[in-house]
């Protein structure tokens, strides 16, 4: 009698045990959270939000690395991260694969980011730039710091992508407490990290935003692409809210910042 | 009626607009005026692109060659709010192009007018999409 | 001009003709045919309907394409012009955009803006019966720049010579050109002359204001923050805004002095008041204050007419071909130049 209550007591701790580490693998709620209500009756997901994370490097697991630029030396390198893509490495295509390395040694050339090239969906919600969500009834708008790269979602009178964007076409709705966000119409040149991983123009984006706590939300988004991955994959982060007093968007005008790079060799030169 | 000719007179110097006065500047800068060119060929793809869009046209040479020309059109924004979409002009789509050359020498012209296979201006006239009407040349 | 801008200006008529009488503040004179009425009669007052938490309701799209000059015209000495004045002057813009160019001429060496639906007769715009958009001074002209204005005005002008010519190098190229920043943004938000498109978006606490071209956004903070620190600047500097009633107000300051509007300095102070006037007009009135440049203060006047949307990506940067073009091709005629002169001298 005594040896089966001490068995299920300690198989009750173990459950709770189990559950207690279960949850802290993925980015639990504070159970049941619910944000507070925006005045239209809907969770209010409005502030200035930002990751902290390694993803804008590498969204896979990746050791610390050397800077690119010599010159930058510690400045430069690359920290180590665990990754936020779930379930091991990107189920790239046999050739994309190989694309997608080639990229990589290339990246100082290739890397849209260095251009100051708007940076498409999802990483414009991973670089290491604040953005700003803007409720209203019919639309949501992402206003990123970065490039100021701006993502209209609409929630209402929705549509096809007419055309192909950098940022892509967003229709929005509600599941619950969750903000879920569908994305179509990109081109083909944003990546999605510093490390050349990277898709095409038939890249179709989900993301959920669901408040966790009052000043972090939780981040979900599948990833599909058939050109390029044998299936669809998916990416979790926390994103944490900027609570200064003062806290706002502020410019990131870069193009002014790569023009040499882009065009310096265009110039006129002195006379000999 | 004097002081209606000098509102309409003082009108015209001042209405042209400023975005529209300084892209003539630098277009005249990017193309040759004195390299006017008509280009017929089919279309590639229509790069509906800001600040200019980009047409990608497969030309036909005299000798049978098929070249493949890049014309500088206008930003798409407003025809997309007319209805246009990335589906409205197909692949293929003939199109005779008078235009002018690009003065670093590449095959690149900017496209004064874009004329379809039955005499219209694409995006003008009859029923294409965004038509405003009665602007055949 | 063709029947769908003839109705947009239709529809917009009513609602600015509305917003005319109340500028001039004074009491509405009726109707009436015989006298030439300069100012149409006021119709009863507006009140904007509110979002959700309270705020005037500003969103939507909206456009400052206008035909109105920023300043009074040479031989306008009236404030008004009648409707059919208005109408006329409209109808010969309207007819000149139209005008097909010379070919072999420069203006010929562009696409056509009709074409691609740019022209301003092709879209709505904001109607009005104004001889100018400035306001203040009462002559409808900005004051003249003082001395220490037309001194840095010189420093500029001695500062583009020493960079050489306007194709040297990118920098000196057009800020616009160059896909910096466009004149929609400002502030203030001025007419960009195609794609003159505006989106409001407002939540607790905030107005958001995306200009279509170059897809930039302004962000205006209602809770009365304290001003920002002098050295952070920035293209369209910081702006902090309040309600007074049904009129949003939003201070900007810090700008970084790089793209001087009509020649201010960085310390120029912008005062922009936005009201909703009727389901489809906004009033913008904005205040340039710079000591630096004007002995006083000026004010225009430039409502804002709802339009459609969607306002699709402007991203210009990324495709801005035109660049490398423009630059490459300065430096081939440099070289057919210098080979042509070899030629000669030998």
């Amino acid at each position: 009698m005594m040896g089966n209550r001490f068995l299920s007591r300690v198989t009750v701790v173990a459950i709770v045990a189990w559950v207690a580490v279960a949850m802290t693998l993925v980015t639990a709620q504070t159970p049941g959270y619910k944000a507070p209500r925006a005045p239209d009756g809907k969770p209010n997901l409005n502030g200035i939000w930002q990751a902290i994370n390694t993803a804008n490097w590498d969204i896979e697991a990746h050791s610390a690395a050397p800077s690119p630029v010599l010159e930058l030396g510690a400045a430069g390198a690359v920290p180590g991260g665990l990754g936020v893509v779930e379930g091991g490495p990107l189920p790239y295509r046999p050739e994309a694969l190989a694309k997608r390395n080639e990229n990589r040694a290339n990246r100082l050339k290739l890397d849209p980011e260095v251009k100051c090239y708007l940076p498409g969906v999802p990483r414009a919600s991973y670089m290491g730039f604040p953005f700003q969500i803007i409720q209203s009834q019919k639309h949501v708008m992402l206003v990123h710091e970065y490039a100021g790269a701006v993502r209209t979602v609409y929630m209402t009178d929705q549509v096809e992508a007419p055309a192909d964007s950098w940022m892509g076409w967003s229709n929005g709705r509600w599941e619950g407490e969750s903000l879920v966000v569908d994305t179509k119409g990109f081109n083909d040149l944003s990546w999605f990290d510093r490390a050349g991983n990277f898709h095409s123009d038939a890249l179709h984006v989900v993301e959920r935003f669901t408040a966790r706590s009052a000043d972090t939300l939780n981040y979900e988004v599948t990833v599909e692409d058939p050109k390029v991955f044998t299936r669809p994959w998916k990416m979790s982060m926390p994103l944490y809210r900027r609570v200064e007093p003062n806290a706002q968007i502020l410019e990131f005008r870069c193009v002014e910042f790569v023009e040499d790079l882009l065009y310096g060799h265009l110039r006129k030169q002195p006379s000999q | 009626m004097r002081a209606l000719l000098v509102v309409v007179a003082a009108c015209a110097g001042l209405l042209l607009a400023v975005g529209q006065a300084r892209a003539h500047h630098a277009f005249a800068a990017e193309f040759d005026v004195t390299k006017p060119v008509t280009l017929k060929g089919s279309l590639v793809k229509w790069e509906m692109v800001n600040p200019h869009s980009w047409f990608h046209v497969a030309v036909k040479e005299p000798d049978g060659t098929v070249t493949e020309w890049l014309i500088e059109g206008g930003s798409p924004n407003q025809l997309i709010r007319m209805g246009v979409t990335k589906n409205t002009v197909s692949i293929g789509t003939e199109l005779t192009i008078e235009g002018y050359r690009a003065k670093d020498g590449g095959l690149k012209a900017v496209g004064r007018n874009f004329v379809l296979a039955d005499g219209s201006r694409l995006f003008l006239g009859g029923s294409a999409p965004g038509a405003t009407g009665g602007d055949k040349k | 001009m063709n029947s769908r801008s003839l109705v947009s200006v239709g529809a917009v008529v009513l609602g600015v003709a509305v917003l005319s009488a109340n500028i001039a503040g004074q009491a509405p004179a009726p109707a009436a045919k015989a006298a030439p009425a300069a100012k149409p009669p006021a119709a009863k007052a507006y009140t904007p309907p509110k979002t959700p938490d309270g705020q005037p309701d500003l969103q939507g799209f909206w456009t400052n394409s206008t035909y109105v000059p920023f300043e009074r015209p040479q031989g306008v000495t009236k404030e008004f012009y009648t409707p059919d004045e208005a109408e006329a002057a409209i109808k010969a813009a309207a007819a000149r955009e139209a005008e097909q160019t010379e070919p072999g001429t420069a203006a010929d060496v562009h696409y056509d803006f009709s074409q691609f639906g740019l022209d301003r007769s092709q879209s709505k715009f904001a109607y009005s019966l104004r001889t100018s958009l400035v306001v203040d001074p009462p002559d409808g002209k900005v004051p003249p720049v003082n001395a220490q204005g037309q001194k840095r005005a010189a420093e500029r002008a001695a500062a583009r010579k020493l960079a050489g010519g306007p194709y040297d190098a990118v920098q000196n190229m057009a800020i616009g050109s160059r896909c910096i920043i466009m004149g929609g943004s400002g502030p203030p938000m001025m007419n960009a002359g195609y794609n003159a498109n505006y989106q409001i978006v407002q939540s607790p606490g905030y107005v958001m204001i995306l200009t279509e071209m170059i897809h930039d956004v302004r962000v205006i903070p209602l809770d009365n923050r304290a001003q920002p620190p002098q050295d952070v600047r920035q293209w369209i500097g910081l702006s902090r805004g309040r309600w007074e009633g049904n009129t949003l107000v939003v201070e900007t300051t810090n700008f970084n002095g790089k793209n001087a509007f009509r020649g201010a300095s960085e310390n120029m102070k912008v005062t922009e008041r936005f009201t909703r006037v009727a389901d489809d007009v906004i009033d913008y009135k904005f205040t340039i204050e710079d000591p630096a440049t004007w002995d006083r203060a000026w004010t225009a006047d430039a409502p804002l007419a709802r339009t459609e949307g969607p306002i699709f990506e402007f991203a210009c940067h990324e495709t801005n071909y035109g660049i490398a073009n423009i630059l490459a091709g300065a430096r081939a005629e440099e070289k057919q130049k210098a080979e042509r002169a070899k030629k000669g001298s030998n």
